[in-house]
């Protein structure tokens, strides 16, 4: 019955902090709401005995990838005046196609097979099992390739933002390393007889 | 301690993938090192890292299915043969880059992206699950999103890039989310399993079926430009260097159209009334947009872009046969597209001179007068992409019209042959500026080998499969047969 109740407090902190995200006007405020959302995601796995799972994801997201969202946010100087420009001429019919997904969705949702009955409670896992060790049992052995490939497109992602940013000016003066080393003090200083 | 014993999968159906991922590195490394003089090499060692991976994959391509990597990979003739289509295209994509990126910086990282997203489209037409193809899929995405945007200074570069990544995303949650109501559903990842699952699902998850094919599918027409997921296309298109243009117009849509075939036929073959439906009118939509979209454009590549809408939406027929001439027939189509619109590519590539992009229409006025191979060349092309007969683009059109007949769809082919008609004069357009305009900008051509090499091998390569195409259609054929 507890199991139930903080299930349903997560799960509806969730959804108000998923609404809260896309309704409030300041973006600073959407990535706060962001985080709360996690934070209630997070509980959710650890209803579901996937304690390591929603510690990753506090560890991860709510400690280092919003950080980088807020940075991002906060050195981004948003235009909200434009952003909000043509909401009127596209409402109609953005709203349409949100209207009918809406009851797409919910009635996908509330169709039998997603019932109490069609999906039963899977239980608690025993107590000398420890999702840690059953993660790092099948990580690296059923699930190799495609750890491996998820690996690859971060290392795409990594060279991919380099060569968008990464500007060689030539205008800008840099350090030569080799040179600075490699000096004599005879370049720099001269002695002169008075 | 907990001891984990590892056993070591199969590695051997994964050579080419591990020998091309090596090689993406290695160049990424090895071009710092690189005197600036010798940039070019990295572009050789990727066109020979295409080249190896074609002939390991031909050297382990064998008639049956093998499973590797606990049911994460698979390697059958279908596959075998999209990653060759794959590597001819990366490979003409770097054979287009050498003169057009010579002076962009960072060439080096350029060709290692090329790779890097082969990889990714090799892993999306091996994938026997879910996880295989949404990696795969979001490896090639991300190296195209960055392609795509590649020359930074360029401002409708960086358009087309921040577009198409955007877009992309929104598609890429699309699939997942279709991912997920299959799961929900089926509780499986395989492709097969899911399949038998949906098969045997009861009443009461139609609804949830339903659902997910539909985001599942929509998700799946983003990435190949199927109408109205096709919004990135042209500016993507029109934005990205040229080379790109052409690679993304070859490869993605291999390997999409892979996937396309897989989940159809693997996954969703119990709901075939539905999605039949479903994938008719987004084709006849498709060929709508794409061949009466092209009459207004101006400039040629984003002509070419509603051109590869149109001819994916004609291609689609395959799909929507859903028997094995059908999708045999988006293989020939394929294969045959492949040569036709690098070729295309090609010639507008030669056309950038001083000062001017070459792309406009009127760019290739009075080109017969002053280079007349390179024009008799285009005009095959254009003949061909407009299906003219005898020429590879009619065989391809004929195959897949001749399936979707069959598979009783006679107006669905009426409807494609009307809308080929149509694309007919936008083509014949282009060569009624080449042969019968006067020039309006001089000509003056760099000469490069390989480019000549390359609209010459893709021009005979039109011209033979237009005369002979018995041959390919039998080895796409063969191809398929394990599929259905």
């Amino acid at each position: 019955m507890l199991e139930l109740g903080f299930f349903y407090m997560f799960a509806g902190l969730a959804v108000m902090a998923a609404l809260g995200v896309v309704m409030s006007r300041n973006t600073v405020h959407s990535v706060m709401f962001l985080i709360f959302c996690f934070f209630n995601a997070a509980g959710l796995f650890f209803l579901l005995d996937a304690e390591f799972i929603g510690i990753l994801l506090i560890l991860i997201y709510v400690g280092a990838v919003m950080v980088l969202f807020m940075f991002v946010v906060m050195m981004l100087e948003v235009n909200f005046a434009g952003l909000r420009e043509g909401f009127l001429r596209y409402l109609p019919i953005g709203g349409m196609i949100a209207l009918v997904l809406f009851i797409e969705i919910v009635a996908a949702g509330s169709s039998g097979i997603f019932s109490p009955e069609g999906m039963p409670d899977p239980g608690h896992a025993a107590q000398h099992v420890n999702n840690t060790v059953e993660i790092g049992k099948v990580l690296y052995t059923r699930y190799l390739l495609g750890f491996e490939v998820a690996a690859i497109i971060l290392l795409v992602a990594l060279i991919g933002s380099v060569v968008l940013t990464l500007r060689v000016r030539k205008d800008a003066k840099y350090q030569n390393i080799s040179r600075q080393v490699n000096v004599d003090p005879a370049d720099r200083l001269r002695k002169v007889k008075m | 301690m907990t001891q984990v014993t590892f056993p070591l999968p199969d590695v051997i159906p994964l050579i080419p993938e591990m020998f091309v991922a090596v090689m993406a590195m290695a160049i990424l490394l090895w071009d710092l090192f690189l005197p600036k003089e010798r940039k070019q090499w990295s572009a050789y060692a990727a066109m020979a890292t295409c080249a190896v991976a074609a002939a390991l994959t031909l050297k382990l391509a064998s008639p049956d299915s093998v499973n590797a990597f606990y049911g994460f990979f698979i390697l059958d003739p279908f596959a075998s043969y999209a990653k060759l289509l794959i590597y001819a295209g990366t490979f003409f994509g770097i054979v287009l880059s050498l003169d057009y990126m010579k002076d962009e910086p960072n060439t080096g990282e350029y060709y290692s992206l090329m790779l890097f997203g082969t990889l990714g489209m090799m892993l999306m037409t091996s994938a026997p699950n879910f996880v295989t193809l949404y990696l795969g899929l979001e490896l090639m995405a991300l190296c195209t999103y960055v392609l795509v945007g590649y020359q930074r200074d360029v401002l409708r570069s960086s358009e087309a890039a921040l577009k198409y990544f955007i877009l992309g995303s929104l598609a890429s949650g699309f699939l997942l989310y279709g991912i997920s109501f299959i799961y929900g559903v089926t509780g499986t990842f395989d492709f097969a399993k899911a399949g038998i699952g949906i098969a045997h699902a009861g009443a009461d998850a139609h609804m949830a079926l339903m659902l997910g094919m539909v985001f599942l599918l929509a998700g799946m027409c983003f990435k190949v430009s199927i109408a109205p997921f096709h919004m990135w296309t042209p500016d993507a298109y029109e934005g990205a260097p040229t080379p790109i243009t052409a690679f993304m117009s070859i490869g993605p849509k291999v390997a999409g159209l892979v996937i396309f075939i897989r989940v159809l036929a693997d996954v969703l073959p119990a709901l075939q009334v539905d999605y039949t439906t479903i994938l008719t009118w987004l084709a006849v939509l498709t060929m709508a947009v794409g061949n009466l979209a092209a009459i207004a454009q101006r400039n040629i590549k984003r002509m070419l872009a509603y051109s590869t809408i149109g001819h994916i939406g004609f291609a689609m027929l395959g799909l929507i046969a859903a028997n094995a001439d059908g999708y045999a027939g988006v293989l020939v189509y394929l294969t045959v597209y492949l040569f036709m619109n690098m070729g295309a590519f090609a010639i507008i590539i030669l056309m950038r001179r001083e000062g001017i992009q070459g792309e406009l229409l009127d760019d290739f006025a009075g080109l017969s007068r002053v280079r007349p191979g390179y024009a008799l060349a285009m005009g095959l092309f254009l003949f061909s992409l407009a299906g003219i007969p005898f020429l590879g683009g009619f065989w391809a059109k004929y195959v897949v019209f001749i399936a979707v007949v069959e598979a009783g769809h006679l107006y669905l082919a009426l409807t494609a042959l009307l809308f080929s008609a149509v694309g007919a004069f936008y083509y014949l357009r282009v060569i009624k500026y080449i042969y019968f305009d006067e020039e309006r900008v001089a000509f003056d051509f760099a000469e490069s080998r390989l480019m000549q090499a390359t609209v010459a091998v893709t021009a005979i390569a039109v011209v033979a499969l237009g005369l002979f195409p018995g041959p390919m259609i039998d080895i796409c054929k063969a191809a398929i047969s394990n599929i259905i």
